[in-house]
C-alpha cells in the first residue's frame, strides 16, 4: 500500500474554526423573519394523572398570543419519538413488540413535565405569561416509580399494547425461554467450584449535551415543512415527521444544524413533533421553541436505570462455567426504543467472555419518569459495571490475578461477537492491557496498595470491554452516498452521516480526500439537509466512521476509477498502469506520460466543440459516483481502562488519580479525534459510577434536574489522564479502521468500581458509588477484605 | 419548573446611597435588592415574583476592601468574591475567609458575587458566610436621613432564608475584626465535585496561645436551617490545649451541635458521620498541624 | 416593565439601545444585536457557555447579569477576539490541540481561558483545570482544553517577550 497523505494524521478539524468563533449556527441561533415562540405547557402538578379538563381560553386572551394548541388541534396520530423500530423488518418488529403510542399533546400524563398542550406567541415572554394562565383539572393517578409498582395486575394501565406494563422483554419467538444464550446454566453451577451472586443497580444518568433542545419550523408558501434540528439521525426523523404528519417525504425537508453534543439525547425525535405541529398551524410563520436547560432532563431520553442480577460460576482454576443474568430496566413513561436497552445489555455479556454457559434475560417495565432511551454505550456501561465487579470478586476469592484472568479468558478473533451471530474480525486486547498497565505501573501499585493502614487507601483497578462498529446485524445498516467531481477537479461528496461533535466530518473527509488521492482542501462534505443527500441511517451505534465510511470510500474509489478510465483512454494504456498525483494523472514509472485530472472534469462538463478536429474536446459528463453500502461485517472495538485512586475512609471521598485506557480501534484517521472520544468517554462514564444520576421524590417529581444539583465531573476533577490507541488493523474497516464513538464510556465504570474495591475491600453494587454510600458501608464493615 | 426568560419587573438603578435608601424607605418590603444578581436572578427563573428590583449597580463607593491592622477589614455591600482572592492581606490575616472565597462558586461568579449578598442570602450553605460567622464581625445597616446600626453575625440569621435586616435597610459594610498573632482560623468543605454548593462547610477561628486555645469559633453550614456556631465544639477547646485528644471530644461534641437533613446534595447521617472528622481538620489546618 | 437606554460597547463596537429591565445581557447580544456567538447551555451559571469579558478581561456570566446595568460597559465575545484575520493565540490554541468538538461550550470556554491567562499568564496545570470550573464540557474530558490553555500561555509569553 503506497504512503497514506491524509489518513493518521491529526489534521485541523474542518468544522473546527467557526467553532472558536463563536459562529457555527446550531439551532438555537437560527432566526428567519416574522418568527413566532413556541411554548410547550408541561404537567408539573402530578407524575401520573389524567386530563380531565383543558382550560386555554385564558392563554389564548393574552396579547401577543397567536395561537393556542390542545390535543384536538393537532393531529391524532400517535408516533413513537425514536427511530429504532424503522431499523428492524416488519416481521421483527412485530416480534420484539415495537409500538407507536405517543401524543403530541397527552390527555394521560405519564411523567412529571408530560406535554399537555402549546402556546405560540410573538416572544418567548408572552408564550411563559400565557402557559401560566392555562388552566387544567386532573385525576390523580397513582406513581409508579419501581417494576414491582407498575407491574403489579392491579396498576393503571400505560397502554393497551403491554399487558402488565410490561414494555418488554425477550420475545420467545427470537429467544426461546425468553433468554438469550447457550448451554446448561444450571447444571453448570452444580460442577463449578466457586459460585457468586448479587443484584446491582445502574443510575439515570443524562448525556447532559451541551446545546439544550432548540427548534425552529416553517410551513412555508410552497406548502413544504421545513423542520431546522441538531438530531442526529436526521433522515429517518424526516421519514417519521413525514409519516405523523401524512405529508410526502417531498414535502419535508429536515435541516440538521451544527449538533451541539449528542450521546444518544437526539436519537430520534425530541421535541420535532411539536415544533412541526406548532409550524403546521401558524402556515407561513416560522416558529421557534427553546428549551430551558431545566426541561431537557425531562424530554429527551436518559440512560435506563436498571437492577441487574448475575449469578456466576467458577472451576478452581478460574475457567468461567457459567453465568446467569438478569437485568429489568425502567423504561421511564413510553416506550421508544423499547426493545433496544434489554436485548443488548445482555448482547454485551455474550461478547466479552469464554463463558461455557450462558442464560440471560431482560426486561422492561414502565414507570412514571421521563423517558429513557439510549445513551453512548447502550447498555455496555451497566453490563461493564455488573460484570467486571463480579469477575474481580471471584478473582480475589480464586487469588487469581485479575488481569491475567481477563487476558487468558477474554473472546478472540474468530470467536462469536456479542451477537452470538457473527465472529470477531480482530482483536487486539492483550496489546490494550499490556500497554496500559505498563503506563500505570499495574504490577507495581497492585502490590503496593494490597496492604495498607491509615485513613487514606488507594486502589487500582482494571475492566475491559468491547463495543461495535456499526449495527449490524441485529438492525439495519445502509449508507447511500453520492461523490461529484467539480469543474475543478475538486470533489463534493454528497452523505448524510451526523457530526454530532465526534468529528466525524473530518474523518470522513480524510478518507474521501485520501481514496481520491486529492489534498483535503479540495474535498468537501455536503451533509445536512435531508433533501439533497441520499438516506444514512445517522449516527447511533459507532457506526459512522465504520459504515459511513466505507460507503464514502467505495464511491470515491468508483469517482477515481471512472477518472482514470478516461485518462487510460486518453494515454492509452490501461487503467492499472495509472497513478494519480497532486491531480495529475500519469504512467507508472513513466512521469512525462501524463494528464490533468482537472482538464478531464473540465472538458467534461465544458464540451466544447474543438474547431480543427471538429471533436468534442474531452469525454462528456461530470464524473459522479453513488453507492448505497451495506456493511456485511462489524468489526468491534476491544478496550482496557485502569483507574488509579484514593478513598478517604474518615469520609468516603474519592480522589481520581490516574486513568489509562487503550483502545484496539484497527487503525487511527484521526489520532486526536480518537483520543478525545476516549478522553470525553471518560468524563461520562466516571460519572455514572461516582456522581450522576438523576432522582425523583415519591411524587415522581425530579429533584435535580439542572446542573446546580446534577454534578458532572468537572476540569478539576477529572484525574490525568493517558489514551493509548493500539493500532492493528482490522482487516474489514476502512483503512483498517474500527469505531471508537461510544466505547470510551464503557470500562472506566468497571475500573473504578474495581478500584474502590481494592482500596476499601468493599464492592458497591448499587450506582453510583457515592462517599454517603462509602462512608456508610465501612462504617459497617470495617476496613478489610472479604 | 424554571424559565429561560426572566417575568416583568421594574428595575431601579439608583444612583447614590441616599436614593437607594430612599427608595427601601418608600417602598418598604416591596422592593428586592440586588447585588451581584448571581442568586437572586437565578431564583427569579426558577419563580421567585419580584416587581420591583433595585440594583446596586451604581453605587461605585459600596466596593470597598480596605484592611487597617488596628481596626480590621471594611468590606463593602457590592465588594466581590473575586476581590476577596485577589487581596493579600485577606490571604494572610483572614485564611478562612479567603479559603472559602478562593473556592466559592466559579470563576465567572466570583466576578459578580458579593461577599455581603452571600450574607443576606440566608442559606446554611454559603461558603464565606461560614466563615465570617467563625471569624466574627458586624453587618453595618442604614436607613434613610443618616440611620446606621450593627448587627452582630451571630444575631444575623433568623431561619432559612430569612435574616435581622429590616425591609427600609441597606447593608453597606461588612466589617471584620482586626486579628492579634495568635488568630488562627481555616475554612474546609465538602462537595460533591469541586465546584459545587457544600454538602457541608465548616470553618474556625481560634485565639491560640502557645498550644492551648484561649478562645474559639466554630461554624458549620449546612448542618442546619441557618448557618450555625458550635458552642459544644467551642466549649471543649476553649481553655484546653490543643492536641489530638481534645479535638476528638470537640469531634464528638459536635453532635450535640447539629441537626441536619437529607436534601438534594448529601444525607443527614452522611453529614452527622463526617461533621467532627471535618471540625477536627480545620482546626488541624488553621493550628498548622494539618 | 422599565425600559433603559443603555450604550454597549460590543467588541469595539458601540450600541446605543434601549433594553427591557427583565432582558440579560445574553438575551440582548442574542436576540437584540443577533449575535449568536455567546451560547445559553443552563440560564444559571453553571456550564459556563454565555461567558463574555468585561474591559478588564474577567469573565462573567452573560446569563445572570441584567443588560440595563451595563450601560457604558466594555465587552468581548467570542467572535471579537480574533485581531484583523488573525485568530487570538487563544483560539489558535484550542485548532491546533483539538481541544474542540460539538464547539457548543467553546466561545464561553475560550472567554474563560482568555480571562484565566489574563490574570495568571503561566499558570501550571492545577491552576488551569481550578480555573477551568464553572465552565462544562461535556466531550471532550478537558485533557484537549489543559492542553491548548497551556499551549496559549506559552504563546503568549513567546509574543510578549
Amino acid at each position: 500500500m503506497t504512503e497514506l497523505k491524509t489518513v493518521g494524521k491529526s489534521i485541523e478539524r474542518v468544522d473546527i474554526k467557526a467553532k472558536v468563533l463563536g459562529t457555527a449556527v446550531y439551532a438555537a441561533d437560527i432566526k428567519l423573519p416574522g418568527m413566532l415562540h413556541g411554548k410547550i405547557v408541561r404537567c408539573f402538578e402530578h407524575a401520573h394523572a389524567k386530563v380531565v379538563h383543558l382550560d386555554l381560553s385564558a392563554a389564548a386572551a393574552v396579547p401577543g398570543v397567536v395561537k393556542v394548541l390542545g390535543p384536538k388541534d393537532v393531529t391524532s396520530k400517535t408516533y413513537n419519538q425514536s427511530v429504532i423500530d424503522l431499523m428492524a423488518s416488519k416481521t421483527e418488529g412485530a416480534m420484539l413488540g415495537d409500538i407507536e403510542e405517543q401524543h403530541i399533546f397527552t390527555e394521560h400524563v405519564k411523567f412529571w413535565g408530560d406535554g399537555i398542550a402549546g402556546i405560540i406567541a410573538v416572544s418567548e415572554e408572552v408564550a411563559e405569561r400565557a402557559a401560566k394562565l392555562v388552566r387544567v383539572e386532573y385525576e390523580p393517578l397513582p406513581v409508579y416509580i419501581t417494576p414491582e409498582e407498575s407491574g403489579h395486575p392491579e396498576a393503571v394501565q400505560f397502554t393497551p399494547h403491554k399487558p402488565g406494563n410490561r414494555a418488554f422483554q425477550l420475545p420467545e419467538e427470537m429467544f426461546p425461554g425468553n433468554a438469550l444464550g447457550w448451554g446448561d446454566v444450571d447444571k453448570a453451577f452444580e460442577e463449578a467450584d466457586l459460585v457468586i451472586e448479587d443484584t446491582f443497580y445502574t443510575p439515570k444518568q443524562k448525556q447532559c449535551q451541551m446545546e439544550p433542545n432548540s427548534y425552529v419550523a416553517l410551513y412555508d408558501d410552497s406548502n413544504r415543512l421545513n423542520c431546522w434540528t441538531s438530531g442526529q439521525m436526521p433522515k429517518l426523523v424526516h421519514e417519521k415527521i413525514a409519516r405523523l404528519f401524512d405529508l410526502p417525504m417531498s414535502r419535508v425537508t429536515i435541516h440538521q444544524t451544527v449538533v451541539g453534543g449528542g450521546f444518544g439525547a437526539r436519537l430520534g425525535m425530541v421535541l420535532e413533533p411539536e415544533i412541526c405541529a406548532m409550524a403546521l398551524a401558524v402556515p407561513g410563520r416560522p416558529v421557534k421553541i427553546q428549551q430551558p436547560r431545566e426541561e431537557d432532563w425531562l424530554t429527551s431520553p436518559s440512560r435506563h436505570p436498571a437492577r441487574y442480577w448475575m449469578k456466576i460460576g467458577f472451576r478452581k482454576d478460574g475457567t468461567p462455567l457459567a453465568v446467569d443474568a438478569k437485568s429489568v430496566n425502567f423504561k421511564g413513561g413510553y416506550y421508544l426504543d423499547g426493545s433496544a436497552l434489554a436485548s443488548t445489555t445482555g448482547f454485551w455479556l455474550q461478547g466479552m467472555y469464554k463463558f461455557e454457559n450462558l442464560r440471560y434475560k431482560g426486561e422492561s417495565y414502565f414507570t412514571n419518569q421521563p423517558v429513557c432511551g439510549a445513551f453512548r454505550g447502550y447498555g455496555n456501561p451497566q453490563t461493564n459495571f455488573v460484570l467486571e465487579q463480579m469477575i474481580e470478586r471471584a478473582c480475589v476469592q480464586l487469588d487469581l490475578d485479575p488481569l491475567e484472568w481477563r487476558r487468558k479468558w477474554h473472546k478472540e478473533t474468530g470467536d462469536m461477537s456479542w451477537l452470538n451471530a457473527t465472529p470477531y474480525t480482530s482483536c487486539a486486547l492483550n496489546d490494550c492491557l499490556d500497554r496500559g498497565a505498563e503506563v500505570i505501573g499495574w504490577a507495581q501499585k497492585r502490590k503496593k496498595y494490597a496492604n495498607q493502614t491509615g485513613p487514606k487507601r488507594r486502589g487500582i483497578g482494571v475492566a475491559v470491554g468491547n463495543h461495535t462498529s456499526g449495527a449490524f446485524p441485529m438492525i439495519l445498516e445502509h449508507t447511500t452516498c453520492t461523490v461529484r467531481l467539480n469543474e475543478d477537479a475538486s470533489a463534493t461528496v454528497l452523505v448524510a452521516c451526523s457530526d454530532m461533535g465526534q468529528g466525524a466530518h473530518t474523518s470522513l473527509t480524510q478518507i474521501a480526500a485520501e481514496t481520491l488521492g486529492w489534498p483535503i482542501e479540495d474535498v468537501r462534505l455536503e451533509t445536512g439537509d435531508s433533501d439533497a443527500n441520499g438516506f444514512d441511517i445517522g449516527a447511533h451505534a459507532s457506526r459512522t466512521l465504520y459504515v459511513g465510511g466505507a460507503a464514502i470510500m467505495k464511491a470515491c474509489q468508483d469517482a477515481r476509477g471512472q477518472l482514470l478510465d478516461r485518462a487510460a483512454r486518453i494515454l492509452k494504456v490501461n487503467r492499472d498502469e495509472l497513478d494519480i498525483d497532486n491531480k495529475t494523472i500519469f504512467v507508472e514509472g513513466e512521469p512525462e506520460r501524463s494528464v490533468s485530472a482537472v482538464d478531464i472534469c473540465r472538458t467534461g462538463i465544458y464540451n466544447f466543440i474543438d474547431h480543427a478536429t471538429g471533436l468534442p474536446e474531452g469525454e462528456l459528463g461530470q464524473i459522479q459516483a453513488y453507492v448505497s453500502y451495506k456493511p456485511d461485517q462489524n468489526s468491534p472495538p476491544f478496550f482496557a481502562t485502569f483507574v488509579e485512586l484514593e478513598v478517604d475512609t474518615e469520609t468516603g471521598e474519592v480522589e481520581l488519580l490516574e486513568l489509562v485506557s487503550s483502545h484496539d480501534i484497527g487503525k487511527a484517521i484521526h489520532p486526536a479525534i480518537c483520543e478525545g472520544q476516549m478522553e470525553g468517554g471518560a468524563q461520562q462514564g466516571l460519572g455514572m459510577v461516582l456522581t450522576e444520576e438523576m432522582y425523583f421524590d415519591e411524587r415522581g417529581f425530579a429533584i435535580n434536574n439542572s446542573f446546580t444539583d446534577y454534578k458532572m465531573l468537572g476540569a478539576s476533577d477529572m484525574p490525568k489522564m493517558t489514551s493509548i490507541l493500539v493500532e492493528n488493523g482490522d482487516p474489514y474497516g476502512p483503512f483498517g479502521a474500527k469505531s471508537v464513538g461510544e466505547a470510551g464510556v464503557v470500562t472506566p465504570v468497571g475500573a473504578t468500581a474495581n478500584a474502590i474495591y481494592q482500596a476499601t475491600g468493599i464492592q458497591f453494587t448499587q450506582g453510583p458509588i457515592t462517599p454517603e454510600k462509602i462512608l456508610h458501608e465501612i462504617r459497617k464493615r470495617g476496613l478489610t477484605y472479604d | 419548573m424554571s424559565s429561560r426568560v426572566l417575568t416583568d419587573f421594574d428595575l431601579l438603578l439608583p444612583g447614590s446611597l441616599e436614593e437607594a435608601l430612599e427608595i427601601l424607605d418608600r417602598e418598604r418590603g416591596a422592593v428586592t435588592v440586588l447585588s451581584g444578581g448571581t442568586d437572586l436572578l437565578v431564583m427569579m427563573k426558577a419563580g421567585f415574583e419580584a416587581d420591583k428590583v433595585m440594583s446596586l449597580a451604581l453605587l461605585g463607593d459600596l466596593n470597598r476592601l480596605e484592611f487597617d491592622s488596628a481596626t480590621g477589614l471594611r468590606i463593602g455591600a457590592r465588594t466581590t468574591l473575586a476581590q476577596l482572592v485577589d487581596s493579600p492581606e485577606v490571604r494572610q490575616h483572614y485564611p478562612a475567609l479567603w479559603q472559602s472565597a478562593r473556592i466559592f462558586a466559579t470563576p465567572q461568579l466570583r466576578n459578580t458575587a458579593t461577599v455581603v449578598g452571600n450574607l443576606l442570602r440566608g442559606s446554611p450553605a454559603g461558603d464565606c458566610s461560614a466563615a465570617v460567622a467563625a471569624l466574627g464581625g458586624t453587618l453595618v445597616m442604614a436607613t434613610a436621613g443618616g440611620g446606621r446600626r450593627e448587627i452582630d453575625i451571630d444575631d444575623l440569621w433568623v431561619s432559612y432564608g430569612v435574616t435581622a435586616r429590616a425591609d427600609n435597610e441597606l447593608a453597606v459594610e461588612l466589617r471584620l475584626p482586626a486579628p492579634d498573632s495568635g488568630t488562627a482560623s481555616a475554612f474546609k468543605r465538602l462537595t460533591r465535585v469541586n465546584e459545587d454548593l457544600a454538602k457541608l462547610n465548616v470553618a474556625v477561628c481560634l485565639q491560640m496561645d502557645g498550644d492551648t486555645c484561649k478562645s474559639a469559633r466554630f461554624a458549620m453550614g449546612c448542618v442546619a436551617p441557618t448557618m450555625i456556631r458550635l458552642p459544644a465544639a467551642e466549649a471543649i477547646v476553649q481553655g484546653a490545649k490543643v492536641d489530638d485528644e481534645t479535638l476528638a471530644r470537640a469531634a464528638e461534641a459536635v453532635q450535640q451541635d447539629i441537626s441536619p437533613i437529607d436534601d438534594k446534595r448529601s444525607t443527614a447521617e452522611y453529614r452527622r458521620s463526617v461533621a467532627g472528622v471535618y471540625l477536627k481538620r480545620a482546626v488541624q489546618q488553621a493550628c498548622g498541624f494539618a | 416593565m422599565s425600559k433603559h437606554m443603555i450604550t454597549l460597547n460590543v467588541n469595539g463596537e458601540d450600541h446605543d439601545i434601549v433594553v427591557a429591565s427583565n432582558k440579560t445581557l445574553l438575551e440582548v447580544l442574542r436576540e437584540q444585536l443577533n449575535m449568536p456567538d455567546t451560547k445559553y447551555g443552563c440560564g444559571t451559571g453553571e456550564c459556563g457557555a454565555c461567558s463574555v469579558l468585561l474591559e478588564d478581561n474577567s469573565a462573567i456570566n452573560s446569563c445572570l447579569t441584567l443588560a440595563a446595568t451595563m450601560d457604558g460597559k466594555k465587552i468581548t465575545t467570542a467572535s471579537g477576539l480574533e485581531k484583523g484575520d488573525k485568530l487570538h493565540p487563544v483560539q489558535q490554541a484550542f485548532i491546533d490541540h483539538a481541544a474542540v468538538q460539538c464547539g457548543f461550550c467553546t466561545p464561553g470556554m475560550v472567554v474563560k481561558s482568555v480571562s484565566l491567562l489574563a490574570k495568571n499568564p503561566r499558570p501550571t496545570e492545577q491552576e488551569i483545570r481550578e480555573g477551568l470550573e464553572g465552565s462544562i464540557c461535556r466531550c471532550t474530558g478537558y485533557v484537549k482544553i489543559v492542553n491548548a490553555v497551556e499551549a496559549a500561555s506559552k504563546a503568549m509569553a513567546g509574543t510578549a517577550g
